[in-house]
């Protein structure tokens, strides 16, 4: 289990440097940097040219590269362009805010997915089934943007129910956490479905069933546990996805965020902010995928890592 | 009859009951308290005034910082931290008085002294300012010659120093809590506005509180302090949810998307605001060293093809006005004699000036064509909406001429680095500026390949024009020398100039006093809750 972890920790490695390279070539072959976008069209050539010097773009961008990896690795992600302060701290002070919302969307989503997935798959009654099956289909088919908007004229402007404005406490958090929750609930429902109906065919389940186990101890203890773990895969990268998808629901409620901070970065061309805020991202998913693995061997005893 | 003495006396009864009736009649005294609160759809990269590179802050720093110079509610300088100033006869010496009772946020006097270090700080190079060190131009050098009189020299004359200096990125910030704060001073500024800076939620919002001691407000506003006690600046990026917290009464006052303007005006519940945005919105220019509008019969006709207010109606939903010559009535030197001036909507003559430049139709309604070659280009555009719309009008229109035109977009800066190769023959374009100078960025050889004058016309009788212009300080001088620039670009038909957007900006009712400025922002020194 130790080599497995130490072996996978170090796959973190390539992985970082890989997607750093991959971000940091895009963000310079797309159209546009930073300069001419913060002093606009009607800067004159000797303006552009002295704060590229002045920001160290003028260098050739091998250079950049290896000078960001080399600051990176004494825990120095640099300074961002557009707002001149350190990307660490920037980063810090936005990762909380989104922290919450992929953890209260990522609750919601298990809380309401999994439950529905179960019961479309043990119930007698097809109505059950059938609706669970149509409404997953509607919350994954709606874009968040979209179903925000939604939101926020039914609850807040028709109804006044919930604040538009306010950013922190717990009523600030339902309507994006439920926005950014309804498609990853949609897609939980629908691996648990399928996996409780495949693993209800069990010989095992057969078994239970014919030696007068209780119904609800047949699901719960024999096919649910078993029928997890692909749920549980799904659940986990989907926290990943979470916090990544925040781009959008953060954007439409106006909170602060991880995600806004991307956009932000990526539209200025703020280049060590986008690259820091990358660089975090990956290596959390790196850690949700290694946290997976470790669990897999809890839920599954038979699975053992060398 | 009434003796003498108490005629005076009655008088005098009249005179006093005046006085003490007329300010409780005219100048109710406003309710003070409450806050404000706006909405930016861009979140400031920093508040240093001298550092920022966006837009939101400029705006902010309106209610945070004064600048020497600033501009009255019809656009007219008036006077601000400098009580006057003059310039000397050749426009290289410029002197200001200032004021003797201002005092920063954080309680420091602002002398000549102060002045001179902070605009020293907007030029110095380990600022790295984007904006504000060179809205100040070519700065020889800056002294306090007296506690409150300041000189600054130009290395040479600078037409839009004035303009300039009214940017709210020319503010004065306090040089000791520049020096104090270091780096965080962009997170904390000191200026000498209105309202002082209290606490920035990253993303989330900023907040500005009432400056008790303000009592040097610009003429257009009252002297003191705000009614209000705080500003509350809210970040959303989303338009639409703006415009759900506006109309459930969670924001004060709101720059309406265009969108949602002939909605929210049917319900007539809210006051509205308008102004005319600073520059042209749209224009068609050519590139006139490339066939067919090498041809300066050919512009000439362009210009009298065009229906615009079609093109603003239908591409800008009328939320504008029809522009006509290179600056609009919203920047000072627009020469109101150009809607005259300008050529008209007027087919036949269009017709006639195509014929004489050769092009003619074979049969009615086929192409225009001249030396067996069909009358078409390629329009460069942006992929912005209101220009896409307008674009398709255009078209139409032209090819009832046989002229087929077609359209192109490009991402914005790949588009603009087309145009200064002069790869196109005709684009579309607009921008936004402070002062009438702009022409100089426009037209200029100058600029031709680095800077904006994309329609790479070499006029040395242009060029002199606008240079005159760039020298001359006195203001009338300038505005007769701006007018014949006005009618020289019409004259030229570099441009087919199509529509100028108007902004507007909605009020909560129970807001009292907001004043819309030209220059695009809302004056809340008088500013206070019902």
């Amino acid at each position: 289990m130790r080599a497995f972890l130490v072996r996978r920790l170090f796959l973190l490695v390539p992985t970082v440097l890989g997607v750093t390279l991959a971000t940091f070539l895009m963000l310079h072959l797309t159209p546009g940097d930073p300069v001419t976008i913060m002093l606009g069209e009607f800067a004159s050539a000797a303006d552009v040219a002295r704060l590229r010097v002045e920001l160290g773009l003028d260098r050739p961008l091998p250079v950049q590269y290896v000078k960001f990896l080399a600051r990176a690795l004494r825990g120095d992600l640099g300074t961002s362009i557009r707002s001149r302060r350190p990307v660490a701290e920037e980063i810090a002070e936005r990762l909380p805010p989104t922290m919450q919302l992929a953890l209260a969307a990522e609750v919601l989503a298990v809380g309401v997915g999994i439950p529905a997935g179960v019961a479309a798959a043990t119930a007698r009654i097809p109505a059950v089934d059938s609706t669970v099956v149509a409404v997953t289909l509607v919350g994954l088919s709606m874009p968040t943007f979209w179903s925000g908007l939604l939101l926020i004229l039914l609850f807040s402007l028709t109804l006044g129910w919930l604040p538009i404005t306010e950013s922190q406490g717990l009523r600030a958090l339902i309507l994006p956490a439920v926005t950014l929750a309804a498609p990853a609930a949609a897609v939980l429902a629908r691996v648990t479905r399928a996996s409780v109906l495949e693993v209800l065919r069990q010989d095992y389940v057969r078994t239970a069933r014919a030696k007068g186990v209780v119904e609800r101890v047949v699901i719960y203890r024999h096919a649910l546990r078993n029928a997890l773990i692909p749920v549980l895969t799904v659940a986990a990268l989907q926290f990943a996805g979470l916090v990544a998808g925040a781009v959008i629901v953060e954007s439409v409620f106006a909170r602060p965020g991880l995600g806004r901070l991307a956009v932000t970065a990526i539209l200025s061309r703020d280049f060590p902010l986008a690259q820091g805020i990358v660089l975090v991202v990956a290596t959390m998913y790196v850690f949700v995928n290694v946290g997976v693995d470790v669990v897999y061997g809890i839920l599954d005893p038979r699975i053992r890592y060398r | 009859m009434v003796p003498w003495r108490s005629l005076v006396r009655g008088a005098m009864f009249v005179v006093v009951a005046l006085a003490l009736a007329l300010p409780a009649v005219t100048h109710a005294q406003p309710r003070t308290g409450g806050e404000l609160v706006l909405v930016s759809t861009e979140e400031p990269d920093t508040l240093d005034a001298q550092k920022t590179g966006t837009a939101a802050t400029g705006l902010l720093m309106r209610y945070l910082g004064d600048t020497l110079v600033t501009k009255d509610l019809k656009g007219n300088f008036t006077a601000a931290l400098a009580r006057s100033w003059t310039a000397s006869r050749d426009g290289l010496t410029w002197t200001f008085q200032l004021r003797t009772d201002v005092k920063f946020h954080d309680g420091t006097p602002l002398t000549a002294e102060a002045v001179k270090a902070s605009i020293e700080r907007a030029l110095a190079p380990e600022t790295k300012s984007p904006i504000a060190g060179a809205l100040f131009g070519p700065v020889a050098g800056v002294t306090a010659s007296g506690p409150s009189t300041l000189q600054i020299r130009l290395k040479q004359p600078f037409a839009p120093f004035l303009d300039n200096l009214t940017d709210p990125r020319a503010m004065i910030l306090s040089p000791q809590a520049v020096r104090t704060l270091g780096d965080r001073f962009g997170r904390s500024p000191v200026g000498t506005g209105p309202f002082k800076f209290q606490e920035w939620r990253s993303a989330d919002r900023i907040i500005f509180a009432r400056n008790p001691d303000y009592r040097w407000a610009p003429a257009y506003a009252h002297a003191g302090p705000p009614f209000v006690d705080r500003i509350v600046v809210r970040i959303m990026p989303e338009s639409a949810a703006q415009v759900a917290a506006f109309e459930r009464g969670e924001i004060s006052v709101l720059s309406v998307p265009p969108t949602d303007v002939r909605r929210l005006r049917a319900t007539n519940k809210y006051p509205f605001f308008s102004f005319l945005r600073k520059g042209v919105g749209l224009f068609m220019e050519f590139n006139v060293t490339k066939e067919p509008f090498s041809d300066i019969r050919v512009r000439r006709a362009m210009n009298h093809a065009i229906e615009k207010n079609s093109v603003l109606q239908i591409g800008l939903e009328g939320l504008g006005e029809i522009a006509h010559g290179p600056l609009p009535p919203s920047i000072w030197g627009y020469w109101d004699g150009i809607a005259d001036y300008a050529p008209k909507y007027d087919p036949a003559r269009a017709k006639a000036l195509l014929a004489e430049a050769g092009w003619r139709q074979r049969s009615t309604g086929g192409a225009l064509e001249k030396d067996g070659k069909p009358f078409s280009f390629v329009l460069f555009a942006a992929p912005i909406d209101t220009w896409r719309r307008s674009a398709q009008i255009v078209q139409a229109q032209l090819r009832a001429y046989g002229v087929a035109m077609e359209i192109q977009t490009f991402e914005f800066g790949t588009l603009l680095s087309k145009l200064r190769a002069g790869e196109h023959t005709a684009e579309f374009m607009g921008y936004t500026y402070t002062s009438p100078d702009i022409v100089q960025v426009w037209f200029h050889s100058s600029n031709i390949g680095t800077g904006l004058t994309f329609t790479h016309n070499k006029d040395p009788k242009l060029d002199a024009m606008i240079d005159a212009s760039r020298r001359e300080t006195d203001q009338t001088k300038r505005l007769a020398l701006y007018r014949d620039i006005q009618k020289y670009i019409v004259d030229q038909a570099l441009w087919v100039p199509l529509w100028t957007n108007t902004n507007y900006v909605a009020v909560q009712p129970n807001v009292d006093g907001a004043k819309i400025h030209p220059d695009g922002f809302v004056v809340l020194n008088d500013a206070s809750l019902k």
